[in-house]
Formats: C-alpha cells, sequence, structure tokens
C-alpha cells in the first residue's frame, strides 16, 4: 500500500508539472501577454507601450526561464531603472530593499506568486476562496449524497414497479438539467418580485414583502441563512444527485436479483429486513467510487453556480483569472484543482479496497 | 451635535472679460446655460458669479447639494477593479473608490460649471495662455504634510510625463507636454509662492480646466507620483480604504486621525462588487446588497423603478461609434464610408441598440450639450442610394466584416447597423469577440464600434480620436483642413465665430463619412429613498464625501 501511494504521488507531482507548463506556455502567448498589459496597465496602450510594459514588468524574458522563476529553481528577474537607479524585480515587494530580497521565489519557496488581477499575493486570496468553495461543497453533498442514495434504495428495490419508474424519471431530469438552466429557473420562480412564486405569496398575504429566497448568495459569504443558501446548494445538488441515484438503483436492482436475497425471501425473511440488512452493504460499494468522483467534479461545477449566485469561492476566481488571463493565480487554481482530483481518486481506490474483499488480494 | 450649516462657500474670479462676452453672448441667446456655465469657469469665474453674471441664482442650480445627516453606512453596487498609478487609471470606478482619499483639483457637475476641490480659485489670462492656480490653504494630507503648491506642480509634471506606459493625462496636457522630450516643457510649471502655481501654454488652449477634473487626474502626495495608491494610502480626503478584495468588494472607513479640510458624512462607504451582469446587480438589489447603483442599464431602468427605488437621469455626450478604419480597403474609398452612413438611420440604433434611452446624433461627434455644437445634419438616410453609392465604388460584392465587443448595447447596437447594412443590400458578417480581449486591437480593426466617454468640451473627443495621427484614431482619419480647423478650434473664440469653424468641422466628419455615432446615451442610476446627493454624474462620477443620509 505504501509503494502505491508513494507512486501516487509521484504521478500527482508529474501531472501538476506537466499541467501547469501548459498552462503557463498558453497564458504567456503575446497576445495573452498584450492582453495582460492592457488590463494591468490602460485599455488603450499603444504597442510600444505594450512592448515597453511588459519588458518593465518581467515579461520580457523567454517562456522557460519564467517557467523556471515560477517553480523556484531559476533566480527572480530584476530590473533597474537605468534613471531614477530603482530596482525592481520578482522578489522584491513594494517597500522592501532589494539587498534584503531572496534570489529565488517560487513554488519551490512556498511563494505561490502574484496575483496580478487583484494586486495581491495568491497565497492571500486563495486560501479564503477555497474555503467559500469548501462550505458550499459541504452543504451540497450534506443535501446530495443522503437523497441520492434514498431514491436510489426506493428505486432499485422493486424493478420497474411505480415508484421505480417515477423516480428515474426524476432522476433522469435532474441529471440532464445542468446547473445554468436550473439555477436561472430557481431565481425566476422562486427569487424574483416581479415573477414566479414570490409575488403571489406576497398577494395571499403569506409574505410580508421581497421574496420567498434570495437570488444572490453574496451574503452567505459572511452569514449562510436558509433564506441566502438554499438556492446555489439546490442548484448545485439537484445535477449531482440524479445519477448517483441511477447508478445506486442499478447496483440495488442488481442485487435485489442475486441468489442469496432469493434464498432469503423464500425463507420467509420480511421485504424490510431484505433491503437493509441484506442488500444495502452490497448495492453502496458502485455509488462510493461514483460519490468520490463527484468531488473533482464540483470544484469545477461551482463554476457555474458562484458565478451566477455571485458567491466569490474558487470556481468563480477560477473564470476570473481565466478571463483577466492572472498567469499565477490561474497556475495556481490549477495546481489545486490536480491535487484534489488525485486525492480523491486515491481515497476511492483505498476505499474500495477496504469496501470490496475480493480486489484485496490482486 | 456638530454644525453641518455651514456649507463651503465657492472662490474664484468674481469677473473676467471673456466672461463677460460670453454672458452677453447667452442673453442675446447664442449661448445656451450649460454652455455659457462650462465656459466661464472654466476661465476661473465661479459658479455663483457665472450665475450673477447672468442673473440666475445658483440656489436653483442643478449642481446645488443638500447637506446630509451626519454618520450611516451606504452600500454601493460598483465594480471593484485593481488600482494602479491615477494616471494611468482606465475605468471611472478606480477612481470612485479612491476619491475617499485622492481628491482632485477641480470637480465637473452636472449643471456644466467646474468648481475648485483642491483649488481655491484660478484664473485664465485673456487669451487662454496663462492660467493661474489658487491652492486651497489648510488642506494637509493624512500622513500630516500640508498640502501645497509644490504638490500641485509636481503633480502636473507627472500627468505631463507621456514616457510613462497608459498615462492618458499627458494626451490631456496637450501643449504642456514638449514634442521632443515627452515631459513637460521648460518653464511651462511654475510655482509662484506657497500657494499659487502658474501653468503657460505656447498657444491658447481652453481644455486645461476640463483635463484636470477628469478622472485620473487624481492629486497624489509629491513624494508618491507613479505610485499605486492602494500601496500607501496616502491623500487628502476623508477616508481611508479598510478593506480591498478586486472583484468582490471595498470598504472605506472615515479616517480617524485625520482633520478633514471639508465636510464628509458617511461613517463608511462600502463598494458591492456583483459582477458585469445587470441581471445579477438586480437579483441583489432584491437580495437587499445594496443601496444605490452606480450605473442601471437596459430593460433593468424600468425594473429598478419597478422596485420602488429613486431614479435619477443624466443626459450625457456618451456614445458609439461605428467606425470603419481608413487605412483599410474598401474604407479608404469615401463612397464607401458615405455609402455605410447613408444605409443606416440613427432612430432604429437608439431603438434597438439602447431601448430608445438617449438622443440621436449626427454622426460628427459632437453633442448638443457641448458649448460649440453646431447643428449639421448627417447624410440623409437613403438605403437605395447607399446601395447604388456601394456598385458605383466598385465594392457592391465586397464581404463587410463588422466587429464589436460582447456586451448589451454596444453589441446590439452594432447588431442593428448590419441589420440596416445588410437590407440596404451589403454582404455583412458579424463578429463577437470577448470583452477580454477586444481591447487588444480596438483601434486597429477594419469596421467596428467602441464606446466613449462624456467629455465637457466638443474638441476634447476631436482631439483624441480623429486627429492625425493620434493613438487613439480609431477611424485612421488623417485629414489636414481637419487638423488645421481643430487647432483653430482650441483658442478661445467669439461664440458665433467658433461655431463657424466647429460647423465647418462637423462638416468634413460627415461628409468624409468618418464614422456612425447614433445617439447619446441617457445615463441612469438608482437608490433607495432617504439618500442625498447620489444622483447620476454625466462622468459616472461619485464623490463618497458628498453622500449621506437624509437629516
Amino acid at each position: 500500500m505504501g509503494a502505491f501511494i508513494l507512486r501516487r504521488f509521484g504521478v500527482m507531482i508529474l501531472t501538476a508539472l506537466c499541467l501547469t507548463f501548459v498552462v503557463f506556455f498558453l497564458t504567456n502567448l503575446f497576445p495573452n501577454l498584450e492582453k495582460l498589459a492592457k488590463t494591468q496597465g490602460n485599455a488603450r496602450m499603444t504597442d510600444e507601450e505594450v512592448v515597453s510594459w511588459l519588458d518593465r514588468n518581467g515579461y520580457g524574458g523567454s517562456m522557460i526561464s519564467r517557467y523556471g522563476e515560477w517553480l523556484g529553481v531559476v533566480p527572480g528577474w530584476t530590473r533597474v531603472d537605468e534613471e531614477t537607479g530603482e530596482i525592481t524585480g520578482r522578489c522584491i515587494d513594494f517597500g522592501m530593499d532589494p539587498a534584503d530580497a531572496p534570489a529565488r521565489c517560487g513554488l519551490l519557496q512556498g511563494d505561490l506568486g502574484f496575483s496580478t488581477v487583484s494586486d495581491d499575493e495568491v497565497s492571500n486570496i486563495i486560501g479564503g476562496r477555497l474555503q467559500l468553495t469548501g462550505i458550499l461543497m459541504f452543504w451540497a453533498f450534506a443535501l446530495m449524497v443522503p437523497a441520492a442514495l434514498l431514491v436510489g434504495v426506493l428505486a432499485g428495490m422493486r424493478e420497474g414497479s411505480r415508484l421505480d419508474r417515477s423516480l428515474s424519471t426524476m432522476s433522469i431530469a435532474s441529471t440532464a438539467t445542468p446547473e445554468y438552466v436550473s439555477g436561472v429557473i430557481f431565481i425566476v420562480f422562486l427569487a424574483s418580485s416581479q415573477a414566479g412564486l414570490s409575488p403571489l405569496l406576497v398577494e395571499w398575504g403569506w409574505l410580508d414583502s421581497g421574496t420567498l429566497f434570495l437570488g444572490s448568495a453574496r451574503s452567505a459569504m459572511d452569514d449562510i441563512t436558509f433564506w441566502n443558501f438554499t438556492l446555489p446548494v439546490v442548484t448545485i445538488a439537484l445535477y449531482g444527485m440524479g445519477y448517483i441515484a441511477r447508478m445506486t438503483r442499478a447496483s440495488m436492482a442488481e442485487v435485489m436479483t442475486a441468489q442469496y436475497i432469493r434464498t432469503a425471501r423464500l425463507k420467509g425473511v420480511s421485504f424490510r429486513k431484505i433491503v437493509l440488512r441484506h442488500a444495502l452493504r452490497n448495492a453502496l460499494i458502485a455509488p462510493f467510487t461514483v460519490i468520490m468522483l463527484q468531488f473533482p467534479w464540483l470544484l469545477t461545477g461551482v463554476v457555474i453556480v458562484e458565478t451566477l449566485f455571485n458567491y466569490n469561492g474558487f470556481g468563480w476566481t477560477l473564470v476570473q483569472a481565466a478571463s483577466n488571463n492572472d498567469i499565477e493565480l490561474l497556475l495556481s487554481c490549477s495546481i489545486v484543482a490536480v491535487f484534489v482530483v488525485l486525492v480523491t481518486q486515491l481515497i476511492s481506490d483505498i476505499g474500495y479496497v477496504f469496501l470490496n474483499p475480493r480486489i484485496r488480494i490482486a | 451635535m456638530k454644525d453641518f450649516t455651514h456649507v463651503q462657500t465657492q472662490k474664484g474670479l468674481t469677473s473676467h472679460p471673456v466672461a463677460e462676452m460670453y454672458a452677453r453672448e447667452h442673453k442675446e441667446g447664442k449661448l445656451d446655460r450649460r454652455e455659457f456655465l462650462v465656459r466661464s469657469t472654466a476661465l476661473g469665474l465661479s459658479a455663483a458669479a457665472a450665475y450673477s453674471l447672468i442673473g440666475a441664482t445658483p440656489a436653483a442650480a442643478d449642481g446645488h447639494r443638500a447637506v446630509p445627516a451626519a454618520g450611516g453606512t451606504l452600500r454601493i453596487q460598483q465594480e471593484v477593479r485593481a488600482l494602479k498609478d491615477p494616471r494611468t487609471y482606465d475605468w471611472s470606478q478606480m477612481a470612485n473608490v479612491t476619491r475617499g482619499f485622492l481628491e482632485y483639483l477641480i470637480q465637473y457637475n452636472a449643471d456644466g460649471s467646474f468648481e475648485g476641490v483642491l483649488l481655491d480659485s484660478w484664473e485664465a489670462n485673456e487669451d487662454a495662455t496663462v492660467y493661474t492656480l489658487n491652492v486651497r490653504q489648510g488642506v494637509s494630507f493624512n500622513n500630516g504634510d500640508p498640502f501645497t503648491a509644490e504638490d500641485v506642480a509636481a503633480n502636473f509634471i507627472g500627468w505631463c510625463d507621456s514616457t510613462v506606459e497608459g498615462n492618458s493625462m499627458a494626451t490631456r496636457m496637450g501643449g504642456l507636454v514638449d514634442p521632443d522630450t515627452g515631459v513637460a516643457r521648460e518653464g511651462a510649471i511654475e510655482v509662484v509662492d506657497e500657494y499659487t502655481v502658474r501653468v503657460t501654454y505656447p498657444a491658447p488652449d481652453i481644455t486645461l480646466v476640463p483635463g484636470i477634473a477628469d478622472y485620473p487626474s487624481a492629486v497624489q502626495h509629491r513624494d508618491l507620483i507613479g505610485t499605486n495608491p492602494a500601496d500607501h494610502g496616502v491623500g487628502t480626503g476623508a477616508y481611508e480604504i479598510t478593506s480591498y478584495e478586486v472583484g468582490v468588494g471595498a470598504t472605506l472607513t472615515r479616517k480617524a486621525d485625520h482633520e478633514y479640510w471639508g465636510e464628509a458624512y458617511l461613517d463608511e462607504v462600502q463598494f458591492v462588487d456583483l459582477g458585469q451582469d445587470p441581471a445579477a446587480w438586480f437579483a441583489g438589489a432584491e437580495a437587499d446588497e445594496f443601496d444605490m447603483t452606480y450605473e442601471t442599464v437596459g430593460e433593468f431602468v424600468d425594473l429598478f423603478a419597478a422596485i420602488g427605488w429613486t431614479q435619477s437621469e443624466v443626459t450625457t455626450a456618451a456614445t458609439v461609434v461605428i467606425r470603419p478604419n481608413q487605412n483599410n480597403a474598401p474604407y479608404d474609398d469615401v463612397r464607401v464610408r458615405q455609402a455605410i452612413a447613408m444605409a443606416c438611420d440613427n432612430q432604429v440604433m437608439l431603438d434597438l441598440g439602447i431601448n430608445g434611452q438617449g438622443v440621436t446624433a449626427q454622426n460628427h461627434h459632437v453633442c448638443p450639450i457641448h458649448p460649440e455644437y453646431a447643428d449639421v445634419p448627417a447624410l440623409a438616410f437613403d438605403p437605395a442610394a447607399a446601395q447604388a453609392l456601394l456598385e458605383e465604388s466598385g465594392n457592391a460584392d465586397f464581404e463587410f466584416e463588422l466587429i464589436s465587443i460582447d456586451d448589451d448595447y454596444r453589441k446590439n447596437t452594432t447588431d442593428a447597423v448590419a441589420a440596416q447594412l445588410r437590407d440596404a443590400g451589403f454582404n455583412v458578417t458579424r463578429t463577437i469577440i470577448p470583452g477580454s480581449t477586444f481591447w487588444n486591437d480596438w483601434a486597429n480593426y477594419p469596421f467596428s464600434s467602441t464606446n466613449w466617454n462624456h467629455r465637457e468640451l466638443g474638441v476634447q473627443v476631436l482631439n483624441l480620436a480623429y486627429r492625425s495621427g493620434v493613438p487613439w484614431n480609431e477611424s485612421g482619419f488623417a485629414n489636414e483642413e481637419f487638423d488645421a480647423l481643430l487647432d483653430q478650434a482650441n483658442g478661445i473664440q467669439d461664440a458665433d465665430a467658433r461655431r463657424e469653424v466647429m460647423a465647418q468641422i462637423e462638416t468634413i466628419m460627415v461628409n468624409e463619412g468618418v464614422t456612425i455615432q447614433p445617439y447619446w446615451r441617457s445615463l441612469f442610476r438608482h437608490y433607495k429613498a432617504g439618500i442625498v446627493n447620489a444622483d447620476m454624474h454625466p462622468k459616472f462620477e461619485i464623490n463618497v464625501h458628498y453622500l449621506g443620509f437624509e437629516a
């Protein structure tokens, strides 16, 4: 097991290196650098000004050496202003004496770099953002997993029954509706004072004023309430729920046709006991992998929901970084994404071994 | 209880020979009131004196401000962008946040008058070549240093430095910049005494005052010019930044140990960034996440009014141009450009592009609210003639590619142009480029649309965008006669003579088919009841020192 985990970590580091290099390469193509100079300098800069800006801010050297600087294996750039004699550089912060600055400052030194758009250290930004997304994901999971398992088990108990058909239809519908559709429907239907349910409720006197739920989760960043967090959580949970429910149903239906279940039934064990005692554990092996797969999906899946509901988490940051060509923030985001994908895969592989004894031997 | 009945008295010249001439012209009906105010206050007349010259009382003026109660927190929905050297600001939003501590020498009011902020008063000599600036006394920076003429002069020198990339102030400083060295002319900016600065132009120039009232001209401490104010927070205003997260929000709080020279009412101002989608802003308003919008656009104007918010509207010289670039074939042929202009009905663009929220324009980029406006009509709308002209030029089969940014009104207006060109028989392909990359090449696209903000004087945009070879000349327009007339118009003239020059300039713009400039936008802002001095400003300015809640 130790060698297995070690090998996994090796693959993880290699993947992260490849991925970040691809991101680095794409974000450092000249048109992207030009865009960066124009957003940082002035939107209506001339071409000469762009070149001079790039040179002055350390984007002049070769792409490989700059990637090295970001990794921390090559010393950071420095530049001396010919007129004022002022020294600026990658590792020299505002107001810092150039003599005190370290030679290298990159990933290896624990420095994630500088976000050009936010004008702040990437490490200052990423932590808080991940935490916000973590909270959103936690609640989405807390709603999605139990609900999906319940629906799946209920549907799979008696294959082909009326209950199975209606629950299956629901699951397929929820999986077939992406977040950007369901989210908008929820907002229009539940969170608008002009359309949907809220004006009706106000008219009937069930609601004082305003809306049933809030269509913006911005206030949830400071203070989560039922009103401001329900819609984003439900929007995420609904999309993933159908998929897990379908997998659980298939697994459950298969288990219910197994020999030992038939034996139990013939022996006169009640249906309730068969489901709870005999079928359930075996039926949950397959959904477990699917549930673990939801983590990396959620991390990027929250992009839409966070943007739609204005919840400034990791997904939102990723979009901002990409659209603004914020190179180092985007690189850090990809590292986080690689980390989450591979760690959840690791957990699911290990967990699977514990759930299914047959794999332990292999 | 602090006494808030004291209202800042405006200082300035009580009279000026040219202003008196303007006053006569106003009474004769040659100048309207706004035009008179822009011109006379730019010369250094106080708004009060200007109003009295024409027999009006300033209390009736649009720019008159109420006195709010002290205290409270106001939340403003507005983009929060990363700050940088103020000279390179390219969004009014940046200035609205820093205006809490970085003030301006002069401000532009919605009624057209200029008012001193860090300047007590200013005066121009008769031919507008020498300006004497009187610095407000008793102002200090929040680090304890006094604010003096040295700071003003240092800022002027910084503004004139065209070697700084993206320094748009250098264009506004005009003749003060030495074309050979790219920095301020020797002796152009003089410190006369501790509170007086003299600025000398080689040729008459009336754009100095509007130029330094624009948002990139925030006044920095003399030692901190060229730095990012977010790094040091030094300024003369009453507030300080206590939190700043790009794309999320910012908080300004009254700085405790700083004695502010003027009055400030709110304890705290929060900027709430809800992105660029107006639907998200509206959702935010319904979720009670802010009290006032930066700008309300399109159909959301009616929606905000429907949920009971107060509406504030201002007509401006903000606009969109859909221009061919004359450096590209076939747009170098004047017949093609005229055909394009004749195929489009500006009223249709106004209706389809911005929901009819504005007034139509005449393709010459000078607005009726500009002092020097002359009523020169656009080429008549005639699709058949346009098609005939296009065939005559031999480009009937040319595939026109019309480019726009991917956003609400600019995209819709450009769509309307494309549809009308198609109706007139042109082959048109539409290309939409996302906002993040659109600006990479904005001045070089062969045929595309761009938005332009309001400026006080008609000559300002013409100087920036249509003079031969200037960096922002996106139409590739180069016309010696036009340049010469513009030079002439930049000096002070008798109203009639000046309008004659302007009429010639506008006629050239129209006849050369330089651009389709279909309408002037009305700008809207909404705020909750009980908020004072929050009205929409033609240049999107928000001055947090004036804001407050009803007493």
